[in-house]
């Protein structure tokens, strides 16, 4: 009895941590994802369609990471990022193929809200860069969401 | 008392200081994109709308000519139906852009009827009865937000259960269908800004990867698709030249080829 307990547990308990482990991990860029649609909200009084679809996980301070992204010219794009982390502090930036930084100046940044405004001068890819600046947490959740018009 | 040197060395520093905390907020006005090959996130397919709401500002689109309702062939092969649940979304866009609302009625519940086909009905029907009771209001906002919901239920649902090779082919689907009515447009009055729109190589890379890393399928249509988006290639990548009418239509011809392959049966 006590042997079969022994290989129970050692089954179960390490799916039972990687199910919580997900849990917490799914419900953290859930939460983040929330707080990006929180920073779209105004946006979309003002006509902006927001995408369904988000993109997001998690980075330590001072990690950028990219996200590669077709725009059109003719239409206007905002990115928002969020974070849970209330202590954070975020920036997202947009850069055209060649590494210029091409955002509008209302561009701003808000302790764990950030967003950036672009109206492309021409179709094609572009790099949305986001990054934690600052974080109490040693890796911080993040969620990236864009409206368009 | 503190001395004047003291002081002027003291503001020297504190003013540093600030500019370079300020400098350190802002962002760098240029970056080496190619070191950042490591921290890429694949490039994001965007909603046929997107390029559509572009394209109609360019003024003198007549949305009507491009809707199409027609109740289609019923597949069994789970890649064809995903093929087609993304050509039939981008349908929606397209009769939502004529503000057509009986198709988007109908084409709500051929996308309800595809996503049973394939498994994940479920998730879709809140939608289709959304997207119809939008399309009664005629409320087109209102229609496109759930066709997008519709799009990203069906891929999350599809990802699920590990099928996110199928939810590739919904995102292809779209963009074959929405590329064929955008080149149709071009075609039909050309502008210099109309076929600019068609400036999307790093989407074609994405979708050739993707069907490179389906063999699994062995579909002749898959293929197909793989063989055409090599020779629409050469003629969207092509830097910072226009994209001429000639490629256009070339484009146009490719599109609507595989187009036909993916809604009728003789495959």
């Amino acid at each position: 009895m006590p042997a079969l307990f022994k290989q129970t547990t050692r089954v179960i308990l390490p799916v039972a941590i990687l199910l919580a482990t997900l849990a917490v991990l799914g419900a953290s860029v859930d939460d983040a994802q929330s707080f990006a649609l929180q920073a779209a909200e105004p946006y979309v009084k003002e006509g902006f369609q927001v995408r369904e679809d988000y993109w997001g996980g998690d980075l330590a301070s001072g990690e950028p990471k990219a996200v590669k992204q077709q725009l059109f010219k003719g239409n206007e794009y905002w990115f928002w990022l969020g974070t849970e982390v209330e202590k954070a502090s975020v920036s997202v930036h947009i850069y055209d193929s060649e590494g210029k930084l091409v955002e509008q100046p209302d561009s701003w940044q808000k302790g764990h809200f950030a967003g950036a405004h672009i109206i492309p001068p021409s179709t094609g890819t572009y790099f949305i860069i986001v990054k934690i600046e600052q974080s109490p947490e040693e890796r911080t959740h993040w969620a990236l969401v864009y409206g368009f018009r | 008392m503190i001395s004047f040197v003291k002081l002027f060395k003291l503001t020297v520093i504190a003013m540093v200081g600030l500019t370079l905390s300020t400098r350190a907020a802002e962002a760098p006005q240029r970056i080496d994109v190619k070191k950042l090959s490591k921290r890429v996130d694949d490039v994001v397919v965007p909603l046929p709308n997107e390029v559509f709401g572009a394209l109609n500002k360019l003024g003198g689109v007549n949305w009507k000519e491009y809707v199409r309702s027609g109740k289609g062939s019923n597949f069994t092969e789970r890649p064809r139906i995903a093929l087609l649940l993304g050509t039939v979304i981008a349908d929606g866009f397209i009769a939502v852009q004529a503000e057509d609302a009986p198709t988007v009625k109908d084409i709500g519940q051929r996308v309800l009827g595809l996503a049973k086909g394939i498994g994940v009905g479920n998730s879709i029907t809140p939608h289709a009865k959304a997207i119809t009771e939008a399309a009664d209001k005629r409320n087109w906002n209102g229609v496109r937000q759930e066709l997008d919901r519709t799009q990203n239920s069906v891929q999350q649902a599809m990802n699920e259960v590990h099928d996110e090779k199928l939810s590739h082919l919904v995102s292809l689907g779209g963009w074959l269908r929405g590329t064929e009515v955008l080149t149709a447009v071009v075609n039909k009055r050309y502008s210099e800004d109309g076929a600019e729109l068609l400036h999307q190589p790093d989407l074609l890379t994405y979708f050739e990867d993707r069907l490179r890393a389906m063999p699994e399928f062995n579909l002749k249509l898959l293929q197909d698709i793989q063989a055409a988006l090599g020779e629409v290639r050469p003629l969207i990548d092509v830097g910072e030249a226009r994209i001429s009418a000639q490629s256009v239509k070339r484009i146009n011809e490719i599109t609507t080829r595989l187009d036909e392959a993916i809604v009728t049966k003789a495959q």
